[in-house]
């Protein structure tokens, strides 16, 4: 259990013995391979280009390492970085089976760009990584795949995160946001050895009690006095409304109230009472995953193999999602003679994912419509039919289509294959001590298909059929085929080949100088492409379709049978490294990288990117006069600098079109689309990093401590700015922020107790990141308060002042004084706003950031005899979120469930609350009306049609801190005689329970802190697995 | 060894460029005479059907509770009810960006005139001169969805929409004056009168700006201005070079929304088309006024049940229309009746009155004309083109420059809706994406 010590700075530490030893021997490949095999990883960092010994490493990263024994407990490469790396945040998208982590190191650098870090498998960097944003993801349906889910985790020996601009320069552009360099594992000379292991989870379905939904009783109450008041939008929806409406007893209720109502309406009324609908149990469940995997792997002094193969099966806590997996891995290296190394890995796995249609209205995805659909109504009438859904409805609208969830999900069916083939060949020729070449060619070809059927019987289907509703001579009908479903094929291919070429020298002159150098080539070239089609009047017995006979060309565009989509990218770089050694104490470095690509109407100039690094390395514990202290092993200091650019691909200073074809009357002509302004004053991003970092290590490696600080500055910020549509354009990119990140890393590990039967170590790192704007443009039409000189996540809010006397906020205005709406934006009657954009930028209060000031994990190791335990803690300090308001105060849709805020609001018989009152205006007030009442239309109209403000309260930000349990686990260590006997040669079992529970400031009505602001995230899953790992 | 190395490096920087040298499928910078074209094609084929969804707020068209369907509940009820405070925010909105970015293309055209490459003077003269064709059409059809009546506001001081005459992303615009913008188009229009050289487009390509469609703008625009003297000139022009009007009368007929109509001058816009045409049906009431013998009445409409009609103009892919030589006999006939001139009023009436009542009617028809006051034969006038260009998205800009009358509609037995005489509904907000997108609209 040793190598739970992750880190760069432990494994630093524990290895200075062995650096002195080893130190003869860097220059020859042969004989290093001759040093203990299980310190080489740790003896070198591994960057994709080159293997550096640590001793000589300018730039930050770290390792973690994946030993036999932790592998039980991940099922996707990028979890087993959770928590685990300073500076390194990740966080989970969504609780679907498969879906990947969102990664961020050491903070934002770009807004607009891709901020996902840089994937190298066995050094050839991953297509296809992105990881799609977040509001993306909250389609579960959306079953996102990523290159790095392929990754069988079991094949990994290690990940290696580089984080500052000396050590990812070499990476060029693509580095900005770090590179994660992915090693798997290779045969070893010696027998074969056979390693085989399982690990089974448990996800139990985890209630919703924490979002503090209205259980029917209180939804009927809700509903009954609605209809009383002066609140009349959606009057109509909800049971309740719908059977007094029935019974024809509206006015009489609205009049007298229940006493009005007849006992045949108060009996069907009371009976919704009693009914407890429990839609997460419903729609979600219990989830089971098994993931298995066999290893052989051996070889000679000649050729070494290394072949895997992995399955797993994952439930999704939904009902009816789940996904598998399939790896084969193999590896050989074969030593053709002295001077020639050759290699070749191949990768192969197939991925499945199994949903239903879940995206056609955001409703119809379970999660969101567990949080809506009421509790008193139930999915099946008496008979067993499908029971509609007559409240829950796309955006506002007050009906459509029918819909049931359950229906729709027996109904439609959604399956996405994917098949992923990596090959990676390597050589290396040693020319002679000092000078090698190696070259490598990695190849990646990905291929899936989305498979989606929408049944006859389904709100899918029924949907397309509403869209395509056309008046045939006097009817009203579909175009469409009126029977059999819907049925669409998506296939997409992309394939993209990396070839590089490096010329690598290393040499020591005389006994104190060592000198590196390495030149180098790269390129690449990626193309993709997409096949769409469709087949409507589908029947899935015969498999056949009908035709579709469209009333004009416009209608082809809306319900297409075939689409198609082509790209192509090429990519040539050219790089140098160089690094000096004096004394084996003072190291200097610096590397340099064009970067060149096809970017189409950009400057040729802007073709090639310029980046470079340089970097030093002091071992001050390696002084002579150091040596003396004796309570100090290890001492270093590393500092760095270095520069990245970026463009922007999209935006080109002149007027870029697509061809397109258009029918403007019958005749088909082709036609330019120019929807992407031009912009020709767009500049470079240009990024500085600064890095700045000692390590130290106390009492023989008792304690170890590294601290980084680092400065990054990026100027000319490329974002997205909105357009006023007069300019015929809703947006455009501009460089419009200079941003800094300053940070503090800290990394403390220390050895609490150490004797022979037990230990206990204990590891602490912490992330402080300050990122602060220091220059915005701001465009004259802004009404949001420019970020200048706070963070890129600033949070700003209307501070408010209780409320008026009709339940509507009151305002803070700059003189300290309560205003209404009206007062503090000079409402017209229309509720136009009247003052200037600048003088509303000013009424804003800073309320904090979204980004966490403070974050980290804490890890506790125990080891006695052959059992482990440990305990991860991470924790996120200083951040605020916006959450959505708990209610509408005049878009309240009275049909839909939401949580208990509704209950408290202001009301003329809850006046001492805090929460707004809901405002409803079916007219505007007749000239002759009160000012009050005039004044209260203008607000309401303000709300409805124009304004954020009620967003922008200050009640609804709050703090989020906290503290998760991550991970707990127990692991034991077989270590019997017995074993050895039939040829076991190692065991272990272990249980971990993971996300058992979360210290936190205040998230009431939210499941978990870290899904604060988002009522409708699935909660983060608690986990429980048993692991077995035997090696044979 | 390490020569060869350093020899292929040489070679690789050299093939380096040709290797980036990508082109993208189907990306372009236009350069061409040919590639500008395909934009402008582009630009044509964005230009919103606006004018027919005004149909929604006139008295033209009613919506029939029975049947109306959710979704054209939920997407037009509110424009049909003037409701612009509150809208249900699936409202359909009016469009503001696909007006403008036609607009914005027009100017980046006219702004290259003289880099377009690959093209006879002759060509790239017409292209430009359609551009501000394009240009002017486009600030009519805002300035008299989001701005007051030319003739019922102080043009002057009221404000109409911002004026963008240059293709540049950066500006910030706040709006203009309704007479700013209605003088751009004039000179726009001056313009695309000296460049547009192409007397008729085939059928395929009507949709496009002809030589005589500057006057047939002219006249429309100088009509909403009250020009009558320039309007009533530029009409005689248009009725010059396009004297055809179908004769209704007769078998054989072509429907004159058709763009293969020989009345058919310019084809851009659609008229009625199928979502829109399908919300609802023609006002009963308006189709009855109509007097038997003019044949308009069994020509657009067509009796359903004994309440309901249907529409037969607009609908398919060939009804559409932008000028077609009828509206000019009317605007003529209209302009000469304002300035007095009442015989020659009823000249242009003529030959309306001779392809659209039966041949029985026409004489009475004619007579009753002289015999009226200059008030009663603008109003004859005004019934007849409100008749003719019924659902072809004239009704509503006629009725803010004209009468601004009173509308009332009832939807159901119990819902009843009025727009009052000269509500200030008659002039829509802009949309707000386009106030979000930019305060200063706000005002």
């Amino acid at each position: 259990m040793k190598r739970l010590h992750f880190f760069i700075l432990s494994s630093l530490l524990s290895l200075g013995a062995l650096a002195q030893t080893s130190a003869q021997s860097v220059n020859d490949s042969l004989l290093a391979q001759n040093i203990a095999k299980e310190f080489e990883l740790d003896n070198f960092v591994v960057t994709g280009y080159q293997k550096i010994d640590r001793r000589k490493m300018t730039g930050v990263s770290t390792t973690v390492k994946i030993d036999d024994e932790t592998v039980g407990t991940i099922l996707n490469v990028d979890q087993a970085l959770a928590g685990q790396v300073p500076g390194l945040s990740s966080v989970s998208s969504t609780g679907a089976p498969g879906a990947p982590l969102k990664i961020r190191i050491r903070g934002i650098s770009s807004i607009n760009g891709n901020q996902d870090p840089l994937w190298v498998l066995d050094g050839i960097p991953l297509d296809g990584t992105e990881v799609p944003t977040m509001d993306d993801l909250k389609d579960i349906d959306n079953l996102y795949q990523t290159s790095i889910a392929g990754i069988n985790p079991a094949d990994i020996e290690s990940i290696t995160v580089l984080k500052d601009a000396a050590a990812t320069a070499i990476y060029g552009a693509r580095a900005a946001n770090g590179v994660i360099v992915i090693t798997t594992k290779k045969g070893k000379a010696g027998a074969p050895k056979i390693n085989f292991h399982t690990k089974l989870t448990l996800s139990p379905n985890m209630g919703l009690g924490r979002l503090n939904l209205l259980n029917s009783d209180e939804k009927v109450n809700l509903e009954l006095a609605l209809l009383r008041s002066d609140y009349t939008y959606h009057e109509n929806k909800g049971e309740v409304a719908r059977i007094i409406a029935g019974l024809g007893e509206t006015a009489a209720y609205k009049a007298g109230g229940w006493g009005a109502l007849s006992a045949d309406a108060q009996n069907q009324i009371n009976a919704l009472r009693n009914i407890n609908t429990d839609w997460n149990d419903i729609l979600m469940r219990n989830a089971f995953t098994q993931d298995y995997g066999v290893s052989i792997s051996g070889g000679g002094n000649k050729a070494t193999y290394y072949v895997s193969v992995g399955y797993s099966d994952q439930q999704g806590n939904v009902q009816g999602v789940s996904a598998n997996r399939f790896n084969t891995t193999m590896k050989t290296t074969i030593r053709i003679n002295e001077m020639l190394k050759v290699g070749a890995s191949i990768f192969v796995n197939q991925r499945k994912q199994k949903s239903f249609m879940t995206d056609t209205d955001g409703f119809t995805n379970p999660v969101y419509y567990s949080r809506w659909a009421n509790s008193y109504f139930q999915p099946y009438n008496e008979d067993g039919s499908y029971r509609y859904d007559q409240d829950v409805h796309y955006d506002q609208v007050e009906s459509g289509p029918d819909f049931n969830i359950l229906e729709e999900r027996s109904n439609t069916d959604r399956t996405r294959k994917d098949r992923q083939i990596m090959a990676i060949f390597d050589a290396e020729l040693q020319f002679t001590d000092w000078l090698k070449f190696t070259t490598q060619l990695g190849l990646q070809t990905d291929a899936y298909t989305i498979d989606k059927y929408a049944g006859e019987h389904s709100y899918a289907m029924r949907k397309d059929w509403e869209n395509s509703t056309i008046t045939v001579g006097t009817d009203k009908k579909s175009f469409l085929p009126t029977t059999g479903g819907k049925h669409e094929v998506t296939e997409a291919h992309s394939s993209q080949w990396t070839w590089k070429g490096m010329l690598e020298a290393q040499r020591r002159f005389g006994d104190d100088h060592e000198m590196q150098l390495m030149l180098g080539s790269e390129i690449r070239h990626v193309d993709a492409n997409t096949v769409y089609t469709a087949a409507y009047g589908y029947d899935p017995r015969t498999l056949t379709s009908q035709s579709v006979t469209y009333p004009s060309e416009d209608w082809v565009k809306s319900f297409p049978l075939h689409r198609e989509t082509q790209t192509e990218n090429a990519y040539v770089s050219w790089f140098a490294t160089g690094s000096y050694t004096f004394k084996e104490r003072y190291t200097l470095g610096g590397s340099i990288r064009f970067d060149g690509s096809d970017v189409f109407g950009v400057a040729k100039k802007y073709r090639y990117l310029p980046l470079y690094s340089v970097s030093g390395l002091w071992r001050i514990g390696d002084e002579p006069w150091m040596k003396r202290v004796k309570w100090i092993g290890d001492m270093n200091l590393r500092a760095s600098y270095g520069i990245q650019g970026n463009i922007d691909k999209n935006t080109s200073p002149y007027l870029i079109g697509t061809y397109k074809n258009t029918s403007n009357l019958i005749q088909v002509e082709q036609k330019i689309d120019a929807a992407t302004a031009p912009n020709p004053s767009l500049r470079w991003e240009k990024t500085r990093n600064v890095n700045v970092g000692m390590d130290f290590s106390f009492f023989k490696g008792a304690i170890t401590l590294g601290v980084d600080y680092y400065y990054r500055k990026s100027s000319d910020l490329i974002g997205l700015k909105m357009l006023p549509l007069e300019t015929g354009f809703s947006s455009t990119t501009i460089n419009w922020a200079t941003m800094q990140n300053k940070g503090w890393e800290f990394a403390i590990s220390t050895r609490n107790f150490w004797r022979k039967n037990f230990h206990w170590t204990t590891q602490l790192n912490i992330g402080i990141n300050n990122n602060k704007v220091l220059r915005e443009t701001v465009r004259e039409n802004q009404t949001t308060p420019s970020r200048e000189g706070y963070p890129v996540g600033a949070i700003f809010a209307l501070e408010t002042a209780g409320l008026n006397e009709y339940g509507d906020p009151l305002f803070r205005n700059a003189e300290g004084e309560a205003v209404t709406l009206k007062e503090l934006l000079k409402l017209n009657e229309d509720g136009l706003v009247t003052i200037s954009p600048e003088e509303q930028r000013k009424l804003y209060k800073y309320m904090g950031t979204t980004d966490p000031k403070v974050s980290g994990g804490f890890i506790n190791t125990f080891e006695y005899k052959n059992w482990t335990l440990g305990i991860n803690f991470t924790f996120n300090f200083g951040m605020k979120v916006r959450v959505t308001p708990s209610y509408g105060n005049v878009r309240y849709d009275r049909g839909k469930n939401s949580n208990r805020d509704i209950l408290n609001r202001w009301t003329t018989e809850n006046t001492s609350s805090t929460l707004p009152a809901l405002m409803y205006f079916a007219n505007k007030p007749a000239a002759t009306a009160s000012d009050a009442e005039k004044n209260r239309y203008s607000e309401f109209a303000y709300y409805t049609s124009y304004g954020q403000a009620y967003n922008e309260l200050d009640m609804w930000v709050r703090n989020c801190n906290y503290v998760r349990l991550q991970s707990l686990r127990l692991g034991y260590k077989f270590d019997m005689p017995w074993m050895k006997r039939i040829g076991i040669l190692n065991a272990t079992v272990s249980i971990e329970a993971r996300n058992l529970f979360v210290i936190a400031s205040n998230y009431d009505n939210y499941l978990d802190p870290e899904t604060m602001g988002n009522p409708y995230a699935q909660p983060i899953p608690r986990e429980f697995i048993f692991g077995l790992n035997i090696g044979f | 060894m390490k020569n060869i190395f350093l020899l292929s490096l040489v070679l690789l920087l050299a093939s380096c460029d040709k290797f980036l040298d990508i082109q993208p499928t189907g990306k372009v910078i236009a350069r061409t005479g040919e590639e500008y074209r395909a934009l402008l094609t582009g630009a044509y084929d964005e230009f919103p059907n606006d004018r027919s969804l005004s149909t929604l707020r006139t008295d033209e068209m009613f919506l029939d509770k029975t049947d109306l369907t959710p979704n054209d509940y939920n997407t037009y009820f509110d424009i049909w009810v003037w409701n612009d405070a509150t809208p249900s925010e699936t409202t359909a909105s009016f469009n503001w960006m696909h007006f403008y970015h036609p607009i914005y293309i027009a100017s980046y055209i006219i702004e290259k005139e003289g880099e377009i490459e690959e093209a006879s003077p002759a060509d790239v003269s017409q292209l430009v001169g359609e551009a501000y064709m394009l240009r002017a059409y486009s600030y009519f059809i805002l300035v008299n969805l989001y701005g007051k009546p030319y003739t019922k506001c102080n043009p002057t001081t009221d404000l109409g929409v911002p004026l963008m005459v240059s293709a540049d992303v950066e500006a910030v615009l706040e709006r203009s004056t309704v007479e700013q913008v209605y003088q751009q188009i004039l000179s726009d229009i001056d313009m695309a009168k000296q460049y547009l050289n192409v007397d008729k487009w085939e059928d395929d390509f009507k949709y496009r700006f002809n030589k005589i469609s500057a006057d047939a703008l002219l006249a429309r625009v100088c009509l909403y201005m009250g020009r009558w003297q320039e309007s009533l000139d530029a009409s005689k022009a248009v009725i010059a070079a396009y004297p055809e009007l179908e004769d209704i009368t007769t078998t054989g007929y072509t429907m004159p929304d058709n763009y293969k109509s020989k009345e058919a001058i310019v084809c851009l816009e659609r008229v009625m088309p199928v979502a829109y045409k399908s919300i609802g049906y023609p006002d009963k009431n308006f189709i009855t006024s109509i007097v038997t013998g003019d044949l308009r009445k069994n020509r657009y409409f067509k009796a359903k049940t004994s309440q309901v009609y249907d529409l037969l103009k607009g609908g398919t892919n060939d009804t559409r229309s932008t000028f077609r030589s009828a509206e000019f006999y009317l605007t003529a006939a209209e302009a000469a009746a304002r300035l007095g001139d009442l015989n020659e009023a009823i000249d242009h009436m003529t030959p309306i009155v001779n392809n659209r009542y039966l041949a029985a009617r026409r004489t009475p028809t004619i007579n009753a004309m002289k015999a009226m006051t200059q008030d009663q034969l603008i109003d004859a006038i005004l019934e007849s083109r409100r008749i003719e260009l019924c659902f072809e998205g004239h009704r509503w800009f006629d009725l803010r420059r004209t009468t601004q009358q009173s509308i009332t509609k009832k939807y159901g037995d119990d819902e009843t809706y009025i727009l009052e005489e000269g509500d200030s509904r008659y002039t829509i907000l802009i949309p707000k994406e386009a106030i979000s997108a930019n305060p200063l609209l706000a005002q």
